[in-house]
């Protein structure tokens, strides 16, 4: 918040200058291309300080899309949480959102971790499929490096993190529809609504 | 051969490339309105919708910024509610045969059809700046929330408040961008306009009115 009355304050004194400095008609056109400018360059603070308020105002719970932008009801949303202290350098102001169409339309700073949801999809009859395409849809920063054994598939690393490289005792979890996946994320069976969430548990 | 396709553009490469464009489609609406003679309204109509289609098509980079708005209000002050719902529906059709057509276009249509009353209902005061740019920042919140009511098709009445707060900051984006083109370019599309607005002319040429939109 300090960040944006600071942005407000340099605005409005840069506006004052432009009042002074320019005759009409030039001078509406100067100052109200200097706020729209300013207003871009804010539109990421913008969006996390709202983005706070619009999550304590959605009140559904017991759901495994609570918390999720509604537009995502009845849809297939894989979420990925970086472990505090190992966050991905693209994601750690936040939760952020990202539409199945690669869209990141918001960012929650006041969510419990930092990380990403990639959320929209529907028709996905498996898990592996939705994972590796909603992953794709954000832009690459969130690769998924897995190994294919007779166990099936294991996650080793996403987004650059590897659990077990980095700590020992520690691996990327898979979580279906809230609860801890008891089949491999290749194994997976979707339904139409489901949430994917892959958090570090360690063991 | 040289694979020019590789090249590739960063974000904001490629929209300088297309504001360049655009002021070039810019330019051509220009000159080419020049051409046609007073009262050619509907094909004044036809270079508006081509302007707004590529306005909003390349400046989609841009969060929820274009001319679409305010070419709208502008059309409903200066040509009549009727002509400004039509350029709405066409320009909500037209542009999202690119960027993507679905539910959402019949509430960008509407929206914007609402934003194009709201001008014809400001007819009168069509020669204030001031009153062009409240028009323009209100707008953008108005055509905003008629296309937020779309996400109850999806979702129950008690998710449109969350939805909507989320969405402020676009809003106010929308509003300002709306502000910051009627401050560069609502006074030569108003010229454009009132040249050819057939009761304007009757009025102009001693007529009497025949028909305002």
């Amino acid at each position: 918040m300090s960040e944006l009355l600071a942005l407000l304050g340099f605005t409005l004194a840069a506006s004052l200058v432009s009042f002074f400095l320019f005759s009409e008609p030039n001078r509406l056109k100067a100052i109200t291309a200097l706020w729209l400018v300013v207003l871009i360059f804010s539109a990421p603070l913008m969006n996390t300080e709202v983005a706070g308020i619009s999550y304590r105002l959605v009140t559904e719970e017991g759901d495994p899309h609570h918390g999720l932008p509604d537009i995502w009801d009845g849809e297939q949303v894989v979420c990925i949480h970086f472990p505090d202290n190992s966050t991905n350098a693209e994601y750690d102001d936040g939760l952020h959102h990202i539409d199945s169409n690669g869209t990141d339309f918001m960012t929650a700073a006041g969510a419990n971790s930092t990380g990403a949801c990639i959320g929209g999809f529907s028709g996905y009859e498996n898990g592996l499929d939705l994972l590796l395409d909603a992953t794709e849809q954000a832009g690459g920063t969130l690769e998924v490096v897995y190994s294919d054994s007779e166990w099936g598939i294991f996650v080793t690393s996403i987004g650059g993190f590897d659990p077990e490289a980095q700590w020992g005792n520690a691996y990327w979890s898979l979580y279906h529809g809230g609860a801890m996946s008891m089949v491999g994320i290749g194994d997976l069976a979707l339904e139409n609504d489901s949430v994917i969430v892959w958090r570090v548990d360690t063991w | 051969m040289p694979a020019y396709h590789v090249l590739d553009l960063s974000s904001s490469q490629m929209l300088m490339l297309n504001i360049a464009l655009l002021a070039l489609i810019g330019l051509g609406l220009l000159h080419g309105e020049r051409r046609l003679e007073d009262g050619r309204r509907l094909a004044l109509l036809g270079l508006l919708a081509l302007f707004g289609i590529a306005g909003r098509v390349l400046l989609a980079p841009l969060p929820n910024i274009q001319p679409v708005t305010l070419i709208v209000l502008l059309a409903g002050m200066h040509l009549g509610a009727r002509h400004s719902i039509l350029l709405a529906a066409v320009i909500a059709l037209g542009s999202n045969l690119i960027l993507g057509h679905g539910i959402w276009t019949l509430y960008q249509a509407l929206g914007w059809s609402l934003v194009g009353c709201l001008g014809a209902l400001l007819a009168s005061r069509q020669d204030s700046i001031s009153t062009l740019l409240v028009a323009a920042a209100l707008s953008g919140f108005l055509f905003d929330f008629v296309v937020s009511l779309s996400i109850l098709h999806a979702v129950g009445p008690e998710s449109l408040l969350p939805y909507l707060v989320a969405g402020l900051p676009y809003d106010l984006l929308h509003a300002a961008g709306n502000v910051t083109f009627a401050a560069w370019m609502g006074a030569p599309l108003a010229e454009m306009m009132r040249r050819h607005n057939l009761s304007e002319l009757s009025l102009e040429a001693g007529e009497g009115v025949t028909s305002p939109a």
